[in-house]
């Protein structure tokens, strides 16, 4: 951690991100602005039904549809390729990018047509004759958990992929010393991350070098390696271009699948291959939605509030083609107590497949439908005692002088002020204004709530909970990396290895390098390294980059300087301990008139060996790799007790709405946030970071959903059927910030790409039900629709009728 | 999402307009494309997949707003955004008015215009509604001709009308009306603002210089295959003073004419309680408008 304080030069001042300049004047370069010559184009035949046989596929006439060039289906494909990589122990559930003798959701890619352009690989796609044998579909979420469900993987043996149960701290002791307990069930709706661009992926094989390029929107860990692995090519065969601007991601930007069909058809067919997912692709067949949960929990407090332990069970489904997603009940370990001071709580975490679109990460992994759940739970608390929400989560929130705080699932929480936050944010709301705000709204006949959440958003992706799992999941590494060089011109030039979708990657690293070399940002040149030229990366998930590719570029800039410092110190004949540094000039402590300034030393340093001190190696190049600070690298113990992420972001909500009680809409009027990422870095980000996860995160709550009927049918492939909130659904955002540093990182910095993600959800459930309670009702299932609310209503007042 | 083959003809007169359409053949399927705010979308999807395309867009003289005796008559391509901000739809329909504010959004309304609305015959599009409430006439021509439909009749099935495929709808007039003081009141619900209402109502009332009611109009849309006028409730609102309890009462009778549906964003059930709870408040809006 810094001994800087607040005295920063760059971080944490308001600069403009310097990605902005490309995307507001047009000129980002996507996966769908890259063209290269003899490029082709790839349309998908999806399966209409939910789950069929195959009994077979023509294509003859689609292979004679004008400008065809290839039809591949899924036999064709699985026998070339290995399967897709599963997160969990699923030997028997094979996953490839078509559907192979049996499709598992409506939606499915059966067949992929390449033609010269889309318009002409579409008409074809409708010629792709397929005789399908309708079965019954596995849907409804508990069902899946009965041996008789139809079998989705019928080698698997049954819907139940994963079945653990987890133990910490003394939970039957607590549950009998508390004198209530209370059990609920809270139910988070099939959304996901939606982004304005859809995945696209252009492959390109070149036989002569052995070289698959691969131009991706593609936010993935292990992405050549899981392209290396389905065809069976060498990773060093594959060469993906990181400097592909992704259009909106958090997590969703996975396309392995498509990826594998443009590679394969790209080396087969000796052309380039893309495939860019119309929205109907997208949302039906691009295996892209998110998690899809019905937990059911007790939880044992007592009369003054202090609530004890919980036991949870969450059931998951994950769709037809699990790949990562189940590992998003893993996550959610890192904070399951949220910011409580739980002394036990039983976790009993199950993954259900489906005839549905498979799952992927999204926004926080996990931890957003469970910070819901809590959060749900201690607003029951609080309605059951009698006792202010507010005061509830005071007498339980961690206090700050307790941190390190070591909660039952081995995690230790490394810093923070939850009173403090939750303090600035009422006052930030106004709070008591708003009370009689609310108070005077329903006097006049209004449903009005005022919403609260105070929550945790982990960062640093340290995902050992993989292993709790999938035990043969023995990864313990989780590093990014930083390659930093200044020329003999003095300029520098930092380089990354991964995309970026959105986060702000190059304003990160120009800022902490700037900051630690006192250098303006803005002459700092970033780059992404395509996946040859630089180490792997865990890519830009679990709120990690500012943290640990924060921290290892703090670490190349830090190198640089000690040893400018040390050339410094040999020119000037001194030792260097009395050489300073400032803004661009090495001087001798105490007589600045002997001073070296930036230039010559990068000058010497990569022209004049004779000048270097003995035994220096010539030029100014340094690079940083970074485990993720803080994790102990081990496995967990006996006990399933382990340390995951270092850095716990915290968040306070503030939301105020109103309720049309003859229509049960919802009008969010007010919003207040007060969020603790530590050292902010962008000010602009961090807040862009808030607000956009504060839509995201209404959209949740009242919006969004990937609905299916009970046959399994598929009801939301467009935007009129999925519902995500436009800027009339989304109030001004107030927000506030407070900085607890981290003392793990390089600057105290912690996450915040999960932003107001992890929090809205349950705040804007906290409201509605805050306004539904005068009313006696309690909503627990996301999202709230307009009619469930209004049905709700009409419920309890056709009951007092009676 | 690229749209299936297809031919496509901009015609620059309504009579060419109308001969590219008989001179199709019987197994073609015809569109008119005016704003194409919805109809190209779902070619897109392939939802819709005319083999001919005939564009109205460059035709002379099919936009624009007239009011003339009572009457304000609206060409067929005029913007929805022109009809809204139209000083004489404004004054003389102040209910269309209102409504065209619910109509997606101001971008789409730019694009959109009143006669495709009115030809797609969405069951919950706010001008159909209006067009059913106020009883307007719609006029299509042909090669063989121009014919005047009622709206009542005019919206048959969910995105069936009155018009053939080889018509072209020109002009929808909308009666004023004059006698009394005239209040309108509109409301929808929607999940989001600028979506398909679920419901929408809409009212007009007249009433005379000792607040009795004269005159009453009242239309529902998202609950049956088409918008709906109540009837029964104008009946018996009519002569009253529209008091609280009597709107109330009136109500009742919308069960009677209402076939809600459910759909992924709501029950029939809700639809039948939101009918009444929306035309109930439409009506007041309109009553107190009148009284002010």
């Amino acid at each position: 951690m810094s001994d800087r304080g607040a005295n920063y030069r760059y971080v944490s001042r308001k600069r403009r991100a310097r990605e902005d300049r490309r995307f507001i004047a047009g000129k980002g370069r996507f996966a769908a602005d890259i063209a290269v010559p003899g490029m082709k184009h790839v349309a998908l035949v999806a399966s209409p039904h939910p789950r069929a046989r195959i009994r077979s596929i023509d294509a003859s006439r689609a292979l004679e549809s004008p400008g065809v060039h290839s039809v591949l289906t899924g036999d064709e494909l699985s026998a070339e390729t290995a399967p897709l990589f599963n997160g969990l122990d699923i030997p028997n559930v094979k996953w490839f990018p078509l559907a192979v003798g049996m499709t598992r959701y409506a939606g499915e890619w059966v067949a992929a047509v390449v033609a010269d352009s889309r318009y002409l690989a579409e008409d074809a796609a409708e010629l792709v004759e397929v005789d399908y044998k309708p079965l019954p579909a596995a849907v409804e979420i508990e069902s899946l958990l009965d041996s008789d469900s139809p079998p989705v993987h019928p080698e698997h043996g049954s819907n139940v992929l994963v079945r653990k149960n987890f133990e910490w701290g003394p939970v039957e002791e607590d549950f009998a010393r508390s004198e209530h307990t209370l059990a609920y069930r809270a139910r988070w709706g099939r959304s996901s991350t939606v982004p304005i661009e859809t995945f696209g992926v252009l492959s390109r094989w070149d036989p002569i070098r052995e070289i698959l390029d691969v131009w991706a929107s593609i936010q993935m860990p292990n992405y050549q390696e899981q392209i290396a692995n389905a065809l069976g090519i060498p990773t060093n065969a594959i060469r993906v271009y990181n400097d592909v601007d992704v259009g909106g991601s958090y997590g969703v930007k996975r396309g392995i699948k498509h990826t594998v069909i443009t590679a394969y058809l790209a080396r087969k067919l000796g052309m380039p291959v893309r495939l860019i997912e119309d929205r109907l692709d997208n949302m039906s067949g691009g295996d892209a939605h998110g998690p899809d949960r019905l937990f059911d929990v007790t939880l044992a407090f007592d009369g003054d509030g202090t609530i004890r332990s919980m036991k949870l069970r969450a059931i998951d489904d994950v769709g037809a083609y699990p790949g990562r997603g189940p590992l998003q009940l893993g996550k959610p370990i890192t904070a399951l107590v949220g910011p409580y001071r739980l002394s036990s709580v039983a976790y009993e975490a199950i993954s259900v497949t489906s005839n549905k679109t498979g799952q992927v990460p999204v926004r926080g992994f996990g931890q957003s439908p469970t910070n819901f759940m809590i959060e749900t739970g201690v607003d029951l608390v609080a309605r059951r005692l009698g006792i202010d929400r507010m005061e509830l989560r005071r007498r339980n929130l961690i206090e700050s002088h307790e941190f390190p705080w070591r909660i039952p699932t081995g995690t230790e929480y490394d810093s923070g002020d939850y009173r403090a936050v939750l303090d600035k944010t009422l006052d930030l709301a106004d709070y008591d204004s708003l009370v009689a705000r609310r108070d005077a709204a329903r006097a006049a006949g209004k449903l009005a709530g005022i919403g609260i959440a105070t929550c945790l958003e982990p960062g640093g992706g340290n995902n050992i909970f993989e292993q709790l799992l999938n035990e043969k999941l023995e990864i313990t590494t989780f590093v990014e990396s930083c390659l930093m060089r200044v020329d003999m011109h003095g300029n520098v030039t930092a380089v990354m290895s991964t995309t970026t979708s959105g986060q702000g990657h190059e304003t990160l690293i120009a800022t902490i390098a700037g900051e630690e070399l006192e250098r303006d940002p803005d002459s700092i040149r970033v780059t992404h390294a395509d996946s040859l030229e630089a180490l792997p990366t865990r890519s830009p998930v679990a709120s990690r980059m500012a943290i640990v590719l924060g921290s290892a570029t703090s670490e190349a800039a830090r190198k640089i300087r000690s040893k400018m410092i040390k050339i410094a110190a040999h020119n000037l004949g001194v030792g260097e301990d009395r050489v300073e540094y400032q803004t661009g000039t090495f001087f001798v402590r105490g007589e600045p008139a002997r001073k070296l300034e930036w230039n010559e030393i990068a000058g010497i340093a990569h022209r004049q060996f004779h000048r270097l001190p003995p035994g220096t190696d010539p030029c100014l190049q340094e690079f940083s790799v970074l485990q993720v600070p803080g994790a102990s690298g081990q496995l967990p113990n006996e006990k399933k007790e382990i340390q995951l992420y270092p850095c716990f972001s915290f968040q306070a909500h503030i939301p105020y709405v109103e309720i049309d009680p003859g229509t049960g809409k919802v009008e969010v009027l007010d919003y207040a946030i007060g969020h603790d990422c530590g050292t902010v870095i962008n000010p602009d980000i961090v807040r862009g970071m808030i607000v956009g996860g504060l839509a995201h995160g209404i959209g949740a709550a009242l919006y969004e959903k990937f609905a299916y009927d009970e046959d399994g049918q598929f009801l939301a492939g467009s935007f009129v059927d999925y519902l995500l909130p436009s800027s009339h659904e989304i109030p001004m955002v107030k927000d506030v910030e407070h900085c607890t540093p981290s003392p793990k990182t390089s600057l105290g910095q912690k996450g915040s790409g999960e932003g107001g993600y992890l929090g809205a959800p349950a705040a804007i459930a906290s409201a509605v039900n805050d306004a539904l309670a005068p009313l006696d009702i309690s909503l627990a299932e996301l999202p709230m629709r307009l009619c469930d609310i209004e049905a709700a209503i009409h419920e309890k007042r056709t009951e007092r009728t009676e | 999402m690229k749209a299936a083959e297809f031919d496509y003809i901009r015609a620059d007169s309504v009579a060419a307009a109308c001969e590219a359409l008989a001179a199709a053949g019987p197994g073609e399927e015809r569109k008119i494309v005016a704003g194409g705010q919805t109809l190209v979308p779902l070619m897109a999807m392939r939802l819709a997949r005319p083999s001919l395309l005939v564009d109205i867009d460059g035709i002379p003289g099919l936009a624009g707003i007239d009011s003339v005796d009572g009457v304000v008559a609206i060409g067929a391509m005029t913007r929805q955004r022109a009809a809204e901000l139209s000083p004489a739809v404004r004054s003389e329909l102040p209910l269309l008015a209102k409504a065209l504010r619910f109509v997606g959004h101001p971008q789409t309304r730019n694009r959109g215009t009143v006669g495709g609305s009115l030809v797609h015959g969405d069951p919950a599009a706010e001008i159909p509604l209006v067009a059913v409430a106020l009883d307007a006439a719609l006029e299509a021509e042909s090669t063989g001709g121009r014919r005047v439909c009622p709206a009542d009749g005019f919206f048959e099935t969910p995105m069936v009308t009155a018009v053939a495929p080889d018509e072209c709808l020109v002009e929808a007039r909308f009666p004023v009306w004059n006698a009394g003081r005239i209040g309108t009141g509109f409301r929808e619900v929607a999940s989001r603002q600028g979506d398909f209402a679920i419901v929408a109502a809409a009212a007009q009332v007249a009433l005379d210089g000792d607040g009795t009611c004269t005159r009453v109009a009242a239309a529902l849309g998202g609950v049956a295959p088409r918008p709906v006028r109540i009837a029964a409730l104008e009946d018996a609102l009519t002569g009253t003073r529209l008091e609280d309890r009597a709107i109330d009462a009136a109500l009742a009778s919308v069960e009677a004419v209402i076939e809600p549906d459910d759909d992924l964003h709501a029950t029939a059930a809700y639809r039948g309680r939101v009918a009444k709870v929306l035309l109930g408040r439409a009506i007041r809006e309109a009553r107190d408008e009148a009284l002010a």
